[in-house]
């Protein structure tokens, strides 16, 4: 129960820092119109309205634009790090972030290792034959979340990224869903009839 | 002379056979490995975990005591984390001249550092406060970040065996 809460609490503080940078910046980062996940985010806080924290601010900062938000294939999360427990536990918040707020999580997967070896002299001066050898090994963990709209990509990879471990790296990959521009919708052929023909 | 001559065809005898014979191993000074390794005493040198573990269990049985990512593959900046890493143990270990119960454990989370240290109540806790506050501000300051020092209290040193 205190995790669904903990979490809404967190949307709804992410959503006033999101819509106090749509103040700064014209372009479209608020709530957008006609996408799905907006609007299922959008009709759960007034549901916890019932509770302490005021939900009533949060609505009048919240601005609609007409630009559509950007579609994306598929976000890939890559987090790095020296202990592997530290991984995993980072893992079942991610996932259980990801479930809290509908995400669709197309696979979770573990890159092999990487070890970076260096050999020096054991010894300050001679002893050319004894050497210590150290390692640093770089532990992976990679989710695919997949057919995210740029509103809930922003607001998952904030929060994701708020509570990362210290020691521990994240990389980021998404791919945008864009719409077929229109010159490139009809083929050419149909619009002018061949007049050369092709070969010598 | 001819006790010595079979004496001496004895010992051919002896090292071409190889199983009755003893050779001596001759090797330089440094072999052994005797960094951060405690030498065995009398039995009354208290020792606490972090000092007991030799090196090659970190990441096994101990934990890192300086967290960022510097060091990971692809990552830059590990010689600047280390000089600033070496400048705060010795700063945190002057203003809590022995008052640390073990070394300080430091973590970089975005831009902030937070500096974990277990005390020794060998002050009264308002020096203590002033102690902590002093150390945020010259810290934070120095290195135009912001400190966090997070503060335990114990009664004595945690001993883990004596050596």
């Amino acid at each position: 129960m205190a995790a669904p809460m903990a979490l809404r609490r967190e949307l709804c503080s992410l959503a006033r820092i999101l819509s106090g940078i749509s103040h700064l910046a014209p372009r479209a980062l608020g709530v957008c119109s006609g996408h799905n996940k907006c609007n299922i985010i959008r009709s759960r806080l007034p549901s916890t309205s019932s509770t302490s924290f005021h939900t009533a601010t949060v609505f009048s900062s919240i601005t609609v634009t007409e630009e559509p938000d950007t579609l994306f294939q598929m976000v890939s999360v890559m987090v790095k790090g020296h202990d592997r427990a530290v991984l995993d536990s980072y893992e079942f918040f991610a996932k259980m972030a990801a479930q809290e707020l509908g995400i669709t999580i197309n696979k979770v997967y573990e890159p092999p290792k990487d070890i970076e070896r260096l050999t020096v002299l054991k010894s300050v001066h001679i002893f050319k034959k004894h050497r210590v050898q150290y390692e640093m090994r770089t532990h992976y963990r990679c989710f695919e979340l997949s057919h995210m709209t740029g509103c809930t990509t922003q607001v998952y990879l904030e929060y994701i990224q708020r509570n990362l471990p210290e020691g521990v790296a994240m990389e980021v990959s998404t791919t945008a869903i864009e719409k077929v521009p229109d010159h490139i919708l009809e083929p050419m052929w149909e619009d002018r009839p061949i007049d050369d023909k092709p070969g010598q | 002379m001819a006790v010595s001559l079979s004496s001496v065809r004895l010992l051919s005898a002896l090292t071409r056979s190889g199983s009755l014979c003893r050779s001596l191993h001759v090797t330089a000074v440094c072999c052994k490995n005797r960094a951060a390794r405690p030498r065995v005493g009398k039995g009354d040198y208290p020792l606490t975990y972090e000092e007991a573990l030799p090196p090659h269990y970190i990441g096994h049985r101990k934990g890192w005591l300086s967290q960022h990512t510097s060091n990971l593959k692809g990552e830059e900046g590990a010689a600047e984390r280390t000089v600033e890493d070496v400048f705060i143990r010795r700063f945190v270990s002057g203003t809590f001249h022995n008052c640390l119960a073990n070394e300080i454990v430091i973590k970089r989370r975005g831009n902030v550092i937070i500096v974990c240290a277990i005390l020794i109540q060998k002050l009264t806790p308002q020096k203590f406060y002033f102690l902590i506050g002093y150390t945020e501000a010259m810290l934070s300051h120095l290195y135009k970040c912001p400190f966090k020092l997070v503060v335990q209290t114990l009664d004595k040193k945690a001993v883990y065996k004596y050596l």
